[in-house]
């Protein structure tokens, strides 16, 4: 990938959680209680654990669409709920795990709404100049005519982070970037990231690809789906104990001088490893 | 698939050829034959009925490209939300219990049975459309417009079967005739341009809005959307455009499902051009469509709905089917 130019909208603030918890649909089952701790500018947080843990539901919370069950969300010093709609576009971009498409529209199009949601004064050429270099970045670039809905999962993915990119808010959520991609395009993913982070932006992102959140992130948030949770350095958190806590298999780690590999260790994987999952549930 | 940019130069220039000549040849035709008409021929017949046509596809096709929108449901039309079965309602009551011939009756009965069915509407959906802060979650709120509005209509459904199954054989042609959508006396347009003027007037400014709208509640939150008062907005001025033209003309099927159908279909995706777009070939449609109905078997006339189901299906159909096949 070329240099990567990232201007952003805002000038990146940081982001508090205090006491937060969550639970599933605002009021069903505890997701996680007394969250605490703050997201510098500059940093990649990935944010780990098994399914129905809460990563979507936080990374909801933290985009202002839901409220948590209990505690404070604060981007800089304003509380998040006190925050206009119309100033938060231009603060935080949220990348879903999911997409509408009922009508025809272009990836370009698509990218487009976000860049004219954050500068509504924007001429059309600019917009979709922006739009369409940002599609580029993330390689698809020559599907920017075609209609969205004709897409494949991984190249729609790309659309959306494109999408979310070009939004140019410091502080990216990312719900699951990597899903869908194949692994040319989800490599593709860390410079970008490391460049948006050097640009005074902040990532955050739900993933599942233990070897894909130690190759992009710098710090990392761990929960358990128990209410539990782990936050660090990368370096602190990825390591196998809160890694076979957390997601109640036993993980491995393999050192190779300052690089580390995760596998699932299925020469330990008995009847303790089941048991350990039922009782995890 | 590729996707041209929207060509809204030619279809501007296209809209500015075909309006003035769907008026005119609806000015000609007539049931004695071609030509411009004389003075009260004109003046108090053919231009009224001519506009109220026009006015009439025109709120439809509006309406639909809305509820379309605001529903992400290709399938849905304006009647879906039962604004038209409660003007149906509305207006088959007037017919039935107030004297035969008074002026305008069933026209105000079909503007309040109109109002009342969207009242309902609102009532029941407000909560689902989003809270205030329109902090929700994806889908529900556009299942519950649809399945309201669905038993809204079937509960007028029921009502307009009694009020068939009770009428003497005078009143049961009036009721079918109206039923089917039928333009004949329809003169007052004004009323029904000013609530369709209204309605694009209203859901235009936002139509950018309405289209994040569709790629997900949520996200266009995070795009700075009210999605509650942007959803609600869009159907007001659906249940308006809808209720002046059900008032106008009667139930009038296809055109406002169709209509937006096909302005996509040449290119114009996007809600800030298909609103008005939609409007003005669901207008000019309708009058080439009328004009059939009242000369096709003259003196005596077809019911519109039957002209514009007949046209408009296989029209449909042909652009669809070009389409998928690459073209």
């Amino acid at each position: 990938m070329s240099q990567q130019n990232i201007h952003l909208n805002a000038s990146p603030l940081p982001l508090h959680l205090r006491e937060l918890s969550l639970r599933a649909g605002g009021a069903g089952r505890l997701l996680v209680s007394g969250l605490s701790l703050s997201i510098e500018p500059g940093q990649r947080w990935a944010l780990l654990g098994p399914n129905g843990a809460g990563k979507s539901t936080l990374l909801a919370a933290v985009a202002g669409l839901a409220l948590p069950a209990g505690g404070e969300l604060r981007i800089g010093e304003r509380v998040l709920a006190q925050w206009p709609a119309r100033e938060l576009v231009r603060q935080r971009a949220w990348c879903p795990q999911f997409w509408l498409d009922p009508f025809p529209a272009s990836s370009w199009e698509t990218v487009a709404c976000a860049v004219v949601a954050t500068q509504p004064a924007v001429s059309a050429q600019r917009a979709e100049d922006v739009a369409r270099d940002w599609l580029q970045r993330f390689d698809v670039g020559a599907l920017a005519d075609s209609d969205v809905r004709t897409l494949s999962g991984g190249e729609r993915q790309r659309v959306a982070l494109a999408t979310a990119c070009a939004q140019a808010a410091p502080l990216l959520l990312l719900d699951e970037p990597t899903a869908h991609l194949d692994w040319a395009h989800q490599v593709l993913l860390q410079p970008l990231l490391t460049a948006w982070s050097a640009a005074g932006g902040t990532v955050f992102a739900a993933v599942h690809d233990l070897n894909m959140a130690w190759s992009f992130a710098t710090h990392a948030l761990l929960l358990d789906g128990r209410g539990g949770f782990a936050a660090g350095t990368r370096d602190e958190i990825l390591q196998a104990a809160p890694l076979s806590h957390a997601y109640a298999v036993p993980v491995s780690v393999l050192e190779e001088g300052d690089a580390r590999w995760f596998r699932v260790d299925l020469s330990a994987t008995g009847n303790g490893g089941n048991e350990q999952r039922k009782t995890g549930q | 698939m590729i996707l041209k940019p929207p060509p809204l130069a030619a279809a501007l220039l296209l809209a500015a050829v075909c309006v003035p000549a769907a008026l005119c040849i609806g000015l000609m035709a007539g049931s004695s034959g071609w030509g411009w008409p004389q003075g009260d021929i004109l003046w108090l017949i053919r231009l009224p009925r001519v506009l109220s046509a026009f006015g009439t596809g025109a709120g439809l096709a509006l309406a639909g490209a809305l509820i379309q929108l605001v529903t992400r449901n290709p399938l849905a039309d304006p009647y879906v939300l039962g604004v038209s079965s409660g003007a149906s309602v509305g207006a088959l009551l007037a017919l039935m219990l107030l004297p035969a011939g008074l002026f305008l009756a069933p026209e105000v009965g079909a503007v309040l049975g109109a109002l009342a069915a969207t009242s309902l509407a609102f009532l029941f959906t407000w909560r689902a459309m989003g809270n205030s802060a329109g902090r929700i979650a994806n889908q529900p709120g556009t299942v519950v417009v649809l399945l309201v509005g669905v038993m809204i209509g079937a509960a007028c459904g029921a009502a307009v079967s009694f009020m068939l199954a009770v009428a003497n054989d005078q009143q049961l042609r009036s009721l079918v005739f109206w039923l089917l959508g039928d333009l004949n006396g329809a003169s007052l347009w004004w009323p029904l341009w000013a609530a369709v003027g209204l309605a694009l007037l209203l859901a235009w400014p936002r139509a950018r809005e309405l289209d994040w709208l569709t790629r997900g509640d949520a996200w266009a939150w995070t795009l700075g959307v009210p999605v509650a008062q942007r959803r609600r907005l869009a159907i007001l001025a659906a249940c308006i455009a809808t209720g002046a033209a059900v008032a106008t003309a009667g139930s009038i099927g296809f055109v406002g499902l169709v209509a937006p159908h096909i302005v996509r279909l040449v290119g114009l995706r996007h809600a800030r051009a298909l609103l008005p777009f939609s409007a003005v070939f669901g207008g000019v449609f309708l009058v080439l469509a009328d004009t059939v109905a009242r000369t096709l078997i003259a003196p005596a006339q077809l019911p519109v709905g039957v002209v514009s189901a007949a046209v408009g299906v296989p029209l449909f159909l042909f652009l669809l089917l070009r389409r998928s096949q690459g073209r």
